[in-house]
């Protein structure tokens, strides 16, 4: 998981903050700030002033006015909802995600693992989308040639990291992970041509 | 949404369609009547409160059930999980090829080879998948069936005893993201750089079925790792303690 998560928490009660904070502690990226008070006009500002990741509301802690905040909220962060069993499914709804109060720590835990997995990957789709730079090119190469990282690092006189740091920028790049693919990909491109993936 | 006994599986399914082939595993097929789910799986002798675990995870990515509603046969789990296999290496996999052969055909001569491309990659995804799938037919299940049938009779034969020493369920986790990786490449490969062809409709459809597959096949791993492993962890604990 790369970079900070920002998650704004909206809830009246003082025990249930306090037991999210800790939960929370279990993910050092994560910064927690927590709203609570004031009308929804001010929560609405106070919040996305903060650009979240996440927000986090109890819906019994802005009661009527759900719908139009989660309306003026946007689509930009995803909304979680606290729930427990009592929540009724037309609230429910209101949420992209669920956590339930009453749940165990293990459960909790493991929803919020998810959630947090899922946001990053969005995030990394939407920027990069450019073309391979030269260097990139000849590293795709040699990893269709059945080169490993130690390999391609001695022939083009790299560290390992950096070749690392080349094949990770080649599979965000283009969306393919497995080496198979990368062929794939480069026998369409013309970066190879068959007589060298038989060589192998 | 959670799906609950008293619901009527047609309204289930009007809700969620993509369910169908997941009743399917539990021998319900369609034309099934206007019963409840309870209902339903009594007249098929199935257990509800297992069918309702699977049809929640499959309908819910975030759902997980609690621990007090995993206590079901691990034999109806096995089973299960063995028709899901049949599903995916019988009909989802040859389906998916039959359609890139069909694809390669309507693609004009010159781009021929490069549809080819994708039909050999595919096919290398189907030789992984049906390798993973093997040891869990040959030698993951039939050990779980083995731990349940000594914790029934209540002595654990040395022979079981030193398989669990020699083998522990902890060491069959972490394969499942390796089978996924290929699939998402083939989808790319689709949308972003096989040559387009006139019209889009097949590999719509391929891509239909990728999407598809590839959902039924993370719920299914997900299904293994969340549930199966930790009862079979617990299975071995008991059996450890019975000696
Ligand atoms: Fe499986
Ligand atoms: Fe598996």
């Amino acid at each position: 998981m790369a970079g900070k998560i920002t998650i704004v928490l909206i809830d009246h009660s003082y025990l249930v903050r306090s037991g999210m904070e800790n939960l929370l502690r279990e993910f050092p990226e994560v910064s927690l700030t927590e709203v609570f008070d004031g009308s929804e006009k001010h929560l609405v500002e106070k919040t996305m002033s903060l650009k979240p990741d996440f927000i986090i509301i109890n819906p019994k802690s802005i009661k009527d006015s759900l719908n139009s905040f989660v309306l003026s909220l946007g689509n930009d962060a995803l909304l979680i909802g606290l729930v427990d069993e009592h929540t009724p499914p037309v609230i429910r709804s209101r949420f992209k995600h669920i956590l339930t109060i009453t749940d165990n720590k293990y459960d909790l835990l493991n929803n919020m693992h998810k959630l947090m997995g899922t946001n990053s990957k969005d995030k990394s789709g939407k920027h990069e989308n450019h073309s391979l730079s030269e260097r990139e090119t000849t590293v795709l190469k040699h990893i269709t040639q059945g080169m490993t990282n130690q390999e391609i690092a001695e022939k083009l006189f790299l560290s390992v990291h950096t070749v690392t740091t080349h094949r990770k920028n080649i599979t965000k790049k283009l969306g393919i992970k497995t080496v198979s693919g990368l062929t794939v990909y480069a026998l369409l491109n013309k970066i190879i041509d068959m007589g060298e993936v038989n060589q192998q | 949404m959670r799906i609950e006994k008293d619901m009527k599986l047609a309204d289930v399914i009007h809700h969620d369609f993509n369910l169908v082939p997941v009743i399917n595993r539990f021998g319900i097929h369609l034309g099934f009547g206007d019963g409840t789910i309870e209902q339903i799986c009594k007249e098929h002798k199935v257990n509800v409160a297992f069918f309702l675990i699977i049809i929640n995870v499959y309908h819910d990515p975030q759902y997980f059930p609690k621990k007090h509603l995993q206590s079901f046969p691990v034999g109806s789990l096995v089973a299960y999980l063995h028709n899901a296999h049949e599903y995916y290496l019988e009909q989802k996999i040859p389906e998916i090829k039959k359609l890139i052969v069909k694809l390669t055909e309507e693609s004009g001569d010159k781009h021929k080879n490069n549809f080819k491309l994708a039909f050999n990659f595919f096919e290398e995804y189907e030789h992984e998948l049906t390798a993973h799938i093997d040891r869990e037919e040959t030698s993951v299940y039939p050990y779980v069936v083995e731990l349940e049938k000594v914790i029934e009779s209540g002595t654990a034969p040395d022979k079981v005893l030193a398989r669990m020493q020699s083998y522990s369920i902890t060491d069959y986790e972490d394969e499942h993201e390796n089978v996924e990786e290929k699939l998402y490449d083939l989808k790319n490969l689709i949308i972003k750089y096989l040559p387009s062809v006139k019209n889009d409709a097949i590999s719509y459809n391929i891509l239909l079925e990728l999407f598809d597959l590839e959902k039924d096949l993370r719920e299914h791993a997900r299904i293994e790792d969340m549930i199966l492993v930790p009862k079979v962890e617990a299975m071995e604990i008991t059996i450890k303690k019975m000696n």
